[in-house]
């Protein structure tokens, strides 16, 4: 198991838009991928549930992979944070 | 399985003050007096009829609780001669206790009122009848300072009975409740549930406001069900009763053959018998999943086991079942323990 934390950048924070992002690239790994925020724990590939955290930006997530290819979820994953989901120019 | 503690800190932080039962519609609060007061806290999820209290019998009285006046409080203070009344009144009310409820609309006398302004006791005025505004008043407070945890999984009302679906992410629990709400069972909550121990002491599910009512299909997006299948569709929250737990059909991997094993998730403390049921292409899983519930209502209401059936028929003994296992262990301890 693999973890790391990281800052929500996006203006926005984990709204409905990047939640469908973040849910729909941990599915394409094999891990099992959560998130912690405060003391929350929610499946990275469930929408509802990375939405019930209603994290915003500049809270800090905890992001949590255990598997065959955990380090390249966790390396895509992070980036896809620090990317602020693709969203702002 | 997915288990978090939400507030695993010092349970002696968590109160509640005592404003916020005034805005509840379920407690039906009138009147309120010494408003100065309502940020006291309660602290404790129990309630209290002070009763002989007021007798002067204080042992037992308990200042951290929410005192509730019934018609036998208001009516023993209401006959005693003046002095007295003012002295009992004055001993309670000295306890220092957060808040008093008076229930039935009763009126409060004004020396009632003067003395808890003066040891800083708001009182509350409910239209409730006494036993309705303790359940309501204690269901509250149950839910409100039980411990909570969030568990990932489906639950549903199916025949009455709390199941939690629970199994890895894209193994179909969504797509299965689907199905079952299709049924007509009921859904509580997709994906997250929040449970806490009621006044009962046993786990109820809860759905999490931000998403409740919607469900995640892939391919369809998060659908709204009360939209689609109506108000009958959807429950707020239900008493745990079960835990079914999907997984991918493992080959190698032994299954319960007989229904002789029994494993139990440990919710809150709580164990709640569990079913695993693994996954392969093909096979029905609402139709596995409601037979399961089935099996366990009659289960509970004593109903035989193949195990019992095979015994009581003697078409085998039930020591020799086992006997073209791998591990030739001929004592099975725990497969008589069915009945």
């Amino acid at each position: 198991m693999i973890k790391e934390t990281i800052e929500i950048t996006n203006k926005l924070g984990l709204h409905a838009r990047a939640a469908a992002k973040l849910s729909h690239l941990a599915n394409t790994f094999h891990a099992e991928i959560h998130l912690n925020y405060n003391t929350d724990r929610v499946d990275a590939k469930s929408l509802l549930g990375i939405l019930t955290l209603a994290a915003s930006v500049g809270n800090k997530i905890t992001i949590e992979a255990n598997g065959k290819d955990e380090k390249k979820a966790l390396g895509e994953i992070v980036a896809l944070f620090k990317a602020k989901f693709n969203e702002e120019s | 399985m997915n288990i978090r503690m939400m507030k695993d800190k010092d349970k002696d932080q968590v109160s509640i003050e005592i404003k916020e039962l005034i805005g509840h519609n379920d407690f039906e609060i009138l009147k309120v007096y010494n408003e100065k007061w309502l940020t006291n806290k309660v602290l404790h999820p129990r309630i209290q009829k002070p009763g002989l209290a007021l007798a002067g019998y204080l042992k037992y009285l308990d200042k951290d609780r929410l005192q509730i006046f019934g018609n036998t409080e208001m009516g023993y203070l209401k006959h005693l001669p003046r002095p007295e009344f003012e002295a009992r009144l004055s001993n309670f009310m000295a306890a220092r206790i957060p808040g008093i409820i008076v229930s039935g609309n009763q009126e409060v006398d004004a020396y009632i009122i003067d003395s808890a302004n003066k040891y800083k006791t708001p009182i509350l005025v409910s239209n409730l009848r006494t036993s309705l505004l303790m359940s309501r008043i204690s269901t509250f407070l149950y839910r409100f300072f039980s411990q909570k945890i969030r568990i990932n999984g489906v639950l549903m009302d199916i025949m009455g009975q709390g199941i939690l679906i629970q199994g890895q992410s894209g193994i179909g629990k969504s797509e299965t409740a689907l199905e079952l709400i299709n049924k007509g069972h009921r859904l509580i909550s997709d994906d997250l549930v929040e449970f806490y121990l009621d006044s009962n002491d046993e786990p109820v599910g809860r759905s999490i406001e931000k998403i409740r009512n919607w469900l995640e299909v892939r391919g369809l997006g998060v659908i709204n069900i009360v939209d689609i299948f109506g108000v009958g569709a959807v429950l707020e929250e239900k008493k745990l009763d079960l835990v079914i737990n999907l997984e991918k059909w493992d080959p190698k991997k032994k299954y319960d053959r007989l229904g002789a094993e029994n494993l139990y998730a440990p919710i809150l403390g709580k164990d709640i018998l569990m079913f695993n049921l693994p996954v392969a292409l093909g096979r029905n899983l609402s139709i596995l999943i409601e037979a399961a519930v089935k099996y366990y209502i009659s289960r509970k209401n004593g109903g035989r086991s193949f195990i019992d059936h095979l015994n009581k028929n003697k078409i085998i003994e039930s020591k020799n079942i086992y006997n073209d296992d791998d591990n030739n262990n001929k004592e099975q301890p725990g497969i008589m323990e069915e009945k």
